[in-house]
């Protein structure tokens, strides 16, 4: 909304700079945006909020700047002259659709271009000058918040005004001289022959104003807000008119708007009154009474304003205020809708005695100590971040929302991925089922300044199908260096996290899922815990590291986090041993395609006093153990390590045909 | 004696002070004060002296013999420090363990966690995909009402399961309130941080999938001036005591009286850029008391509790304390923005 301050003063006088206005104005809930400058004038841009429609008015706005101001608007009652003849109009109101309708006709006018004072009103408004009639239908809705429509009288067939719904699919031409198919619940106008108007939204060509036109017809209603805004976003159409009516027109105010622009068609267009005002209601429109308790004030606001302060500030509203012991009554006038309980008023108060001259406290009751619904505990996931970082690697956060084309460059099909259905663009179509494809692209876009690149981040997945989804914290995390430094990492982060019985398992040939299609088969594991998947490591296919413009494919590690936080276990103390452990390297041949892996399992299996196995070295097929043997009760005889030997080897050569190196 | 004592300082003194290497310093060590040694011999002199004159020159002997070796000391450093298989350049920059960066959504996150626990707050965490009701139902946003167009959601293909927009990308955190409400019962003091998404076009200062952190407390006695001094508290501990904080009047339909904050920008110093739309204040934390008809659609009597909630736009939190001037950063992987941090 835009107003020019010279307008705003037709109605208050204004002391205030223009700054300290602005900012005045802002504080008490009219956001001044900017203030522009134009010519000689100085003009406000207001940002209104839904609840305030009057404000979609220079009195309105001159209301709030006589709040501030403290001080009394000047709108003057108008009365007009008696009409010099009756011309005949037949209205068939739905009370359903206008719950108010107001008409009136003037004749003789002359069509001419508008004075200039109103050209240059509109101007400054950003509107582009018609007529003098539809200018001043233009100027005193912008003047009073309260639409109007001018027809032309004649070309009202029969002289009847028909108030009903569209059907839907009916024909319209509006007055620029666009087609519309209208939608089913529309408001619209019938003559005896024809639709002419398309209630609140926009006027129809074949009763618009014309230069010709000799005898108009002003109509004002009172349209239902609901109506008009389905009908507005059926058409994606919208206009002043229609953003004042789907918020609530003022009811009361409708007669005045209509005189008001009869007053300036007399005195611009040389017309004459040709009927009495037509004012069709089913009730009347009148203020109503609301209450406020100073005790309730006081207790909301944390604050005791004097009771003084209180009744100023409510007349200064326009609410005439009237205090009985601890209640005050005020009366809402019809354009202020937006006051409906007693916190209405509790926020009138607070913000025109000015937010910022409040104390700053903090609340004092006890602390709830019971643990909430959907409560979360941000401990593992910071655990899992300083790990990482402390690793080498870097957070990074990417949007949920991917592309079709991304899926297609993983080799995911995108039936199974959830679609928004009016997706801001189409690289935003899809919630990622998978961390992985942001994170390629991560690394693709900092290949050209670095060699190595290790990336993480913490996120999350979105599957199923609506409305049964599944959202999941996920972590991927990446790198340009070689299987095993990510391995490694993924290994002691799982062990800082205390997740015992870890595996990675081979992935077998059939048993590839397709929502791992960007996955090397041949170099990719599940991970388990307790036998229980929790993700996997591998390595990117040529393929899908190509379609990323990757030469050498990333190994890439995806993790469920939810798993995480269900295995992870504080840390248990256990004493250092009081005993020596025994030490010793088994340098072992090892047949080709033999998974070290599952060896090592082996060997920690054959006894409990094996306290750790590692692989210490290896060269071709010779791969060297270092086994540590230790009895936490009592010192370990070479005797009994030779019999756990002897098994091992028994057991690996019938097994895998491992053998010792001589 | 006395003067053969002074002048074989001061010829030891001598000599020693223009050796620079440490074997010649040895050698000269042993000619005086080794076992035949020049000092020794002459030391070996005193047991002729007069009675008389022993204690004298025996103390004068002691002296002497100190600051000769003394002198030995500080030629040794002295060798040390100029040899140049001893020469270590310290100004050689180190060698940097390789460490990671945490993202500064991160940081400012965990920080922000760290000050609401410290005011008895607890945090809580709920579906990004989230139905009409949560989002807007419960809040207060009656269905087709204009208050609505603020927040337009982006909403899920559901192939004809639900009607149309009944489940969407949750477009604020406050999505959670309800929910939360309706399990637990007052008094609450909780935050939720969260993903939110909307149907907007994206700018330096908007975007279509950005983070919030809603909070709230509900209790009997929570007034407006507790919201408007959490408010302060938080935002100065998180972003710096020195920022300019003003609130003003404003209306959201699950809030009344609604609040919001606006901050002096600092990307810009208050002078005015694309980031603050040249107003030189931004909108940092919209806030409110919360309205009955939210504590009734919980189930929640709003004649005995009442409480406050606000949101913090965490993304532009983030953006304000590191002086970044997009939003878009956050979401961008160079690591040349990340290793910054």
């Amino acid at each position: 909304m835009l107003a020019p301050l010279s307008w705003l003063k037709d109605f208050v006088k204004i002391t205030l700079p223009t700054d300290d206005l602005a900012w005045r104005l802002t504080e008490s809930g009219l956001g001044v945006e900017s203030i522009k400058k134009m010519g000689g004038e100085e003009i406000l841009e207001l940002e209104i909020t839904p609840n305030r429609p009057d404000l979609l008015s220079i009195v309105g706005i001159a209301r709030e700047i006589a709040t501030i101001e403290n001080r009394k608007i000047n709108l003057k009652s108008i009365i007009l002259p008696k009409p010099v003849n009756h011309l005949p109009l037949k209205v068939v109101n739905d009370f359903t659709l206008f719950a108010r309708y107001t008409a009136l006709i003037i004749d003789n006018i002359k069509i001419k271009p508008s004075p200039k004072w109103l050209h240059d009103r509109l101007i400054q408004l950003g509107l582009r000058p018609i007529n003098n009639i539809v200018d001043i239908t233009n100027y005193v809705m912008f003047e009073l918040g309260i639409p109007l429509h001018a027809f032309d009288y004649e070309e009202i067939k029969g002289h009847e005004i028909n108030v009903l719904k569209a059907k839907g699919g009916e024909s319209f031409t509006s007055v620029d001289e666009l087609r519309y198919k209208l939608p089913a619940g529309a408001i619209i106008i019938k003559d005896s022959q024809r639709i002419i108007d398309l209630c609140g939204i926009k006027g129809g060509q074949n009763s618009g104003i014309k230069n010709s036109t000799k005898t108009v017809m002003i109509q004002v209603t009172a349209d239902d807000p609901l109506l008009i805004r389905r009908a507005s976003q059926a058409l994606s159409l919208r206009s002043d008119a229609s953003t004042i009516f789907e918020r609530g027109v003022d009811k009361g105010g409708l007669t005045y708007s209509l005189k008001r622009a009869a007053q300036l068609i007399i005195e611009h267009a040389e017309g004459q009154l040709a009927s009495d005002i037509i004012d069709l209601s089913k009730h009347q429109f009148i203020p109503w009474k609301l209450t406020l308790s100073l005790v309730k004030l006081e207790k909301v606001l944390g604050i005791r304003i004097p009771l003084k302060t209180v009744l100023s500030i409510l007349t200064s509203l326009s609410l005439n205020p009237i205090c009985k012991g601890n209640l005050i009554t005020v009366t809402i006038p019809t354009y202020r809708e937006d006051l409906k309980k007693e916190e209405d008023l509790i926020e009138e108060v607070a913000r025109v005695y000015g937010y910022n001259k409040f104390p700053l406290t903090l609340p004092s009751g006890q602390i709830p100590v019971k643990k909430v619904a959907y409560a979360k505990d941000f401990r593992e996931e910071n655990k899992v971040r300083q790990f990482l970082v402390a690793a080498g690697y870097n957070e990074i956060y990417t949007y949920s929302l991917v592309s079709k084309n991304l899926l297609i460059k993983l080799n995911l099909p995108d039936s199974d991925v959830i679609r928004i259905a009016n997706p801001v663009s189409i690289e935003y179509e899809y919630l990622r089922p998978t961390l992985v494809g942001n994170i390629l692209q991560a690394i693709k876009q900092n290949l050209p300044y670095f060699t190595d690149i290790d990336l993480f981040e913490l996120g999350r997945l979105y599957k199923g199908i609506p409305p049964n989804t599944k959202e999941g914290l996920s972590l991927v995390i990446a790198t340009t260096k070689q299987f095993e430094k990510l391995k490694g990492t993924v290994e002691e982060l799982l062990n800082r996290l205390h997740i015992n019985h870890i595996r990675f398992s081979p992935l077998k040939e059939s048993a590839m899922p397709k929502e791992l299609a960007f996955l090397l088969l041949t170099k990719t594991a599940n991970i388990l815990a307790r036998d229980k998947e929790i993700g996997f490591i591998g390595e990117i296919n040529r393929t899908v590291a190509s379609n990323f413009g990757l030469e050498n494919p990333p190994i890439i590690c995806q993790i469920d986090f939810e798993s995480i936080q269900y295995f992870c276990r504080e840390t248990q103390f256990v004493p250092i041993p009081s005993f020596p452990a025994l030490i010793e390297d088994l340098a072992l041949i090892i047949p080709p395609k033999t998974y070290v892996g599952q060896i090592i399992e082996e060997i920690k299996n054959i006894s409990p006093l094996i306290q750790n196995v590692a692989l210490f070295d290896y060269y071709g097929n010779t791969k060297t153990f270092r086994l540590t043997y230790q009895n936490t009760t009592r010192t370990l005889s070479t005797q009994e390590v030779k019999v756990i030997r002897e098994k091992i080897l028994y057991i690996l050569k019938s097994k895998f045909r491992v053998t010792l190196k001589q | 004696m006395e003067q053969e004592l002074i002048e074989l300082k001061k010829r030891a003194l001598d000599k020693i002070s223009k050796i620079a290497d440490n074997k010649s310093l040895k050698e000269l060590f042993l000619d005086l004060l080794g076992k035949n040694g020049e000092f020794t011999l002459l030391i070996k002199k005193l047991k002729n002296l007069p009675k008389d004159q022993k204690p004298k020159i025996g103390q004068l002997t002691n002296k002497v013999k100190q600051e000769i070796e003394q002198a030995f000391i500080d030629q040794e450093n002295k060798i040390d420090s100029s040899s140049s298989d001893q020469w270590f350049d310290v100004t050689t920059p180190g060698i940097p363990p390789v460490v990671g960066h945490l993202h500064p959504q991160t940081q400012v996150l965990v920080d922000l966690i760290e000050i609401f626990k410290e005011l008895g707050y607890q945090v809580a965490d709920g579906p990004e995909i989230e139905t009409d009701w949560y989002n807007f139902g419960s809040l207060n946003f009656p269905k087709d009402h204009p208050a609505r167009d603020t927040q337009q959601s982006l909403h899920l293909e559901t192939h004809g399961k639900t009607s149309p927009g009944e489940i969407i990308m949750r477009t604020q955190t406050s999505a959670m309130q309800v929910r939360i409400m309706e399990k637990t019962s007052p008094p609450l003091r909780i935050i939720v941080p969260g993903k939110t998404y909307r149907y907007e076009q994206v700018d330096a200062s908007h975007g279509f999938e950005f983070w919030q952190l809603e909070g709230f407390a509900i209790d009997r006695n929570i007034t407006l001036t507790d919201l408007f001094g959490t408010i302060n508290y938080v935002l100065k501990k998180i972003i710096g005591e020195n920022i300019n904080i003003r609130f003003a009047c404003t209306n959201f339909p699950f809030v009344e009286p609604g609040v919001d904050t606006y901050m002096q920008c600092l990307a810009c110093s208050g002078r005015g850029c694309s980031f603050c739309k040249k107003s030189g204040w931004s909108e940092i934390m919209p806030a409110g008391m919360i309205h009955p008809n939210v504590l009734t659609a919980a189930r929640i009597d709003p004649v005995k509790w009442q409480g406050f909630a606000f949101c913090i736009g965490l993304s532009r939190a983030v953006t304000m304390r590191f002086g970044m001037d997009d939003l878009r950063l956050l979401v961008n992987p160079d690591l040349r923005i990340l290793s910054q941090f």
